[in-house]
């Protein structure tokens, strides 16, 4: 008996699934007559609370006609997920922008509109346009955010050690001897696991250092120099030479992985972004940040400063004027102040100067004192072909820290692949 | 394709036969339980871990991973945290519908095809055949920017619908190939039969049908694991939050709480808990299917 | 016997529902995106190459070595499933079927079913904590380490799908007519030759068929390796299988631009791979097997 009312029972349950499918299809588009709904693409699935309760909600008061959607997909599947929606026209009204090659690409097929002229983008300097800047050299997307790299100190660990901040790689080593020789603790919580992580949070933090930030970034886009040019041998070396001081094991470890070690105490320095400022003091660590130590006394310091964030107005949108509205507010200071302060460890890009809140966020703002600022090494210009000299490094990299590559041989493939397709721009 | 006829036989018929276990009998069902129970050993033991260490606080997580949760590591925060930022009863709904709707569509599809090209043999069945069998070895995913702009073009996009109809697309080819080794083991003879006495096609199909249920039961297992588990398609085809499935919201959740180990083991316990249920209960009937007997 | 006029209107008739819902929604698109491997879309136009693309795949120093390092990785992948996988199920189907377990039969192959209902990000993340060298059962870096990086991911995958050969062979052997099986026993065969010399050769052709189709799936592989070490699946690539480097060229990533004509290229490639492998396996094994036919 069972068995023949099982179809049917299925069948029915079936018929309400499709009758309520079909239901949803007239959703969406039936709000309140003179309200605009804008939907909002990013890749910042962690900010999405904050957002939700925080800057969108300031955004909608001001603006009690548009509402805004944030939908976030997760940063692996963002480029596929945003670029099937574009291609097929479902792309959301605005959306975050990839800073520089792949949204060069972007734009070049049309995905974005020309900002130029929108209210509020002349408050943005060249420099941190620059990322989001077609072929023509006009602004496609709002900068929001910028985020720092550096290192994490776990304060009480160092007091009991007796350690003090370095300042000079020189010191840097000291230190780290200093925690491995007491054996108590990790001397540095970092994995090569996430070959990304290696590339942005290490090479491309301690080494403008070595290749002195944008001298040595824009050489090697104009030609003028080469990945086997010393400054760079030095600073793959100097990866290569923090290996010693990494977690057993460290070949397979993640950088979930290396967060856990670290925020429960049981490593002393982590290498990682201002991003994760609230995820690094979530356990009440008493937590420090310091700069990437100089070669010598005395050195000009370098620090990275990665555009990340921009935000780009899908050119199919069919709520162009609301979207234009949110972009003009995404580029005030209003914005900027709240953002700011409620997602910490993200930098405003804007000329006014904006205060954070956030002890750790503020640490991060000070490092910049005193300091040139460079985005990372790869991805402007060198990562438009195949290989990208991006996804290249963190091979490359891991290879160096997993199978003892030296820093020559390492350099010379990354430049090699790199001569393969990249004429400079003279 | 296959080339054994299937005659199952009731696997629950008493055996006339049946005696006591002799002495080597008693020795072998040692020896096959000690190998058994090694084997659900692994098989579950992992699994448990994660279910476990959902209990526990971070400190518990990480301290000792594989103890059990004691009175100082102990903690429901992950499941509290999925509770209040989760959005679980609507997917498990929108998860259940999309796969129970696709294996009803696929077992439909398939079994009125399968039975076609094995009964009304012509001189392009072989061919028709080839192509559906074809298909279980496509990519779907390459299809992907097409896929979209004709859910576009028909107002399906971000539907659970949009779903329902490339899961089946996508099941249709192994369903066949299925169904088609169930229906050329029934006997031609009770066909014949039937077609005497008049019955219609529809009619000889439904005295068929009772004959092929395992395979049924078959179609409806392989649909299942598939499309419940599918995080592309619901992020092309239907990512909004009423339409999300369960995968994809635990996906969400998992990127939201990367560094929030109790909610995230709390998530994915309570993304894997409805199959595992849901296969445990329904596993007897579903796996009796698949070995019944020709309508013993 | 039906005419041939009226099999041909019942053929239309009942697999005409199937064909649409297939070729709409699976043949149809994936057609189109395979078109794009004959085209160089750059700078927003798109020009008719022929096989350029393949010859790029195949040529490019840089790009080729990718694709034979997916190669051979898909085929390392494939090949532990096969040695692992497919015994191992078989075992497990073999000792479910002992009538001496009869009464808890079901519950074992409940248990053992049930990773195969997991989704990838749970059989990923589980796994990852157990052989974590941190806190974890294993100290040394499995996934670290090139040379077992992939087996270890591949054991992953067995573990989590194990349970299908095991029901797909477990139906086929208690579909064995018993009469066959009561004429062993009076001849007093033991139960491990009664399997090999009987049971087996029965059930061939349905072990055939489930290594090829863990052919096909494992040569369509993506979601494990992916879960685990993202769309540029290291370390240094020893990971990256044909279904990775797919998505990595169709779709780029945060930081590598995508090049849709040549992920469609390769897609082609190894569908192409798949259709000649699968076929020649249906041409000169499937037919041997047919000689065992009851």
């Amino acid at each position: 008996m069972r068995s023949k009312l099982a179809p049917l029972a299925a069948l029915t349950v079936a018929a309400v699934g499709l009758a309520l499918a079909g239901c949803s299809t007239g959703g969406g588009s039936g709000d309140g007559a003179d309200v605009t709904t804008i939907t909002f693409g990013n890749w910042r699935v962690e900010d999405a609370s904050l957002w939700e309760e925080n800057v969108i909600p300031a955004f909608e008061k001001a603006h009690p006609d548009i509402k805004v959607t944030y939908q976030p997909t997760g940063t692996d599947d963002y480029n596929a997920a945003i670029q099937s929606q574009i291609e097929s026209g479902t792309g959301p009204d605005v959306m975050m922008c990839r800073p520089f090659d792949v949204n060069r690409a972007w734009i070049k097929d049309g995905y974005f509109d020309d900002l130029s002229g929108l209210d509020g983008i002349d408050g943005f300097t060249d420099t941190a346009l620059a990322a989001w800047q077609g072929d023509d050299g006009d602004p496609y997307c709002v900068p929001i955010a910028s985020v720092l790299a550096g290192f994490y100190y776990n304060k009480a660990i160092f007091s009991e050690l007796g350690l003090k901040v370095p300042t000079t790689m020189a010191e840097f080593t000291d230190v780290l001897k200093a925690i491995k020789d007491d054996g108590k603790y990790t001397p540095l919580a970092l994995g090569s696991a996430d070959g990304w992580q290696l590339s942005y949070n290490v090479l491309d933090s301690l080494g403008p250092n070595y290749w002195q930030g944008e001298d040595g970034r824009l050489g090697l886009i104009d030609g003028t120099k080469k990945l086997t040019d010393p400054e760079f041998v030095d600073a793959f070396q100097a990866v290569s030479d923090l290996k010693s001081y990494m977690p057993d094991g460290f070949e397979s470890l993640t950088y979930e992985d290396q967060m856990q070690l670290f925020t429960l105490g049981k490593a002393a320095i982590m290498p990682d972004g201002s991003w994760d400022v609230t995820a690094a003091s979530a356990t009440g660590l008493d937590v420090g940040i310091f700069a990437p130590p100089v070669q010598k006394a005395g050195d000009q310091r370098y620090l990275q400063e990665m555009p990340d964030q921009g935000v780009g107005l899908n050119a199919d949108s069919k709520n162009k004027d609301a979207a234009k509205v949110f972009l003009s507010w995404l580029a005030s200071s209003d914005f900027q102040s709240i953002y700011v302060d409620k997602v910490p460890g993200f930098f405003s890009m804007g000329s006014e100067p904006v205060e954070y809140t956030n002890a750790l966020a503020q640490e991060f703002a000070d490092l910049k004192t005193d300091a040139l600022l460079t985005p990372r090494l790869q991805l402007d210009r060198l990562s438009a072909g195949t290989p990208p000299l991006d996804d290249d490094t963190w091979a490359v990299l891991q290879t160096v820290l997993n199978d003892g590559v030296s820093a020559e041989d390492a350099t010379t493939t990354l430049q090699t692949n790199l001569d393969s397709w990249y004429t400079p721009a003279s | 394709m296959t080339a054994v006829p299937l005659k199952p036989r009731s696997e629950s018929r008493a055996k006339p036969s049946r005696v006591r276990l002799q002495k080597g009998e008693a020795s072998s069902a040692i020896a096959v339980h000690a190998l058994l129970i090694v084997f659900a050993i692994v098989a579950i033991l992992p699994i448990l871990v994660v279910v476990m260490n959902s209990f526990k606080t971070t400190m518990g997580i990480f301290g000792a991973p594989f103890a059990v949760p004691g009175a100082d590591t102990f903690n429901l925060d992950g499941y509290k945290n999925v509770f209040t930022r989760g959005n679980f009863a609507a997917n498990y709904l929108n998860s259940i519908i999309v796969t129970v709707a696709t294996i009803v569509a696929t077992i439909v599809l398939a079994t009125a095809a399968a039975w076609a090209l094995v009964e009304y043999k012509v001189r392009i069945s072989p061919l028709l055949t080839g192509f559906f069998i074809l298909g279980i070895m496509l990519p779907i995913r390459l299809g992907t920017v097409p896929i979209i702009k004709m859910m576009v073009a028909t107002h399906l996009i971000d539907t659970l619908l949009a779903l329902v109809l490339v899961y089946t697309a996508m099941q249709l080819p192994l369903a066949i190939a299925l169904m088609m080794t169930y229906f050329r083991s029934v006997p031609g003879e009770l066909k014949e039969a039937a077609r005497m006495d008049g019955a219609s096609e529809f009619q000889v199909l439904g005295i068929a049908l009772p004959l092929v249920r395992p395979g049924l039961a078959a179609v409806a297992s392989i649909t299942m694991l598939p499309v419940w588990n599918d995080l592309w398609f619901p992020l092309i085809l239907a990512p909004s939050k009423a339409n999300q499935t369960v995968t994809l919201g635990v996906q969400q959740f998992v990127g939201q709480f990367q560094s929030d180990y109790p909610a995230l083991l709390a998530a994915l316990t309570l993304g894997a808990l409805p199959l595992i249920v849901l296969f445990t209960v329904f596993s007897r009937q579903f796996i009796q299917g698949l070995s019944a007997g020709y309508g013993k | 016997m039906i005419r041939t006029g009226t099999r041909y209107r019942l053929l239309a008739l009942f697999v005409l529902p199937a064909l649409l819902v297939y070729v709409g929604f699976s043949v149809y698109p994936l057609l189109s995106s395979v078109a794009l491997s004959f085209f160089d879309t750059a700078d927003g136009g798109s020009v008719f190459t022929g096989f350029g693309n393949y010859v790029y795949l195949f040529t490019d120093p840089y790009v080729s070595e990718r694709f034979w390092n997916a190669l051979r990785n898909s085929v390392l992948f494939f090949g532990i499933h096969l040695v692992v996988e497919l015994p191992i199920g078989l075992l497990m189907a073999a000792l479910l079927t002992s009538n001496s377990i009869r009464r808890s039969r079901g519950v074992y192959r409940t248990l053992l079913f049930i990773p195969a209902t997991l989704s990838v990000v749970i059989v990923g993340f589980l796994w990852r904590l157990i052989i974590n060298p941190l806190w974890g059962l294993i100290s040394f870096p499995l996934l670290g380490d090139p040379s077992t990086a992939l087996p270890t991911i591949s054991l992953m995958s067995v573990w989590q799908y194990i349970g299908i050969p095991m029901i797909f062979l477990f139906t086929a052997l208690i579909a064995i007519p018993d009469d066959i099986l009561e004429a062993s026993r009076i001849d007093g065969a033991r139960a491990w030759s009664t399997f090999w010399q009987i049971k087996f050769p029965l059930i061939l052709p349905q072990f055939g068929l489930i290594s090829i189709l863990t052919y096909i799936w494992t040569f369509n592989g993506f979601d494990i390796v992916y879960a685990l070490n993202g769309s540029a699946p290291g370390p240094n690539y020893s990971t990256d299988i044909l279904g990775t480097m797919f998505y990595r060229t169709f779709f780029g990533s945060s930081g590598q631009v995508a090049d849709t004509d040549l992920g469609a290229t390769i897609a082609s490639v190894v569908f192409f791979i798949i259709l000649v492998t699968t076929a020649a396996y249906f041409v000169v094994l499937q037919r041997r097997l047919k000689t065992y036919e009851l």
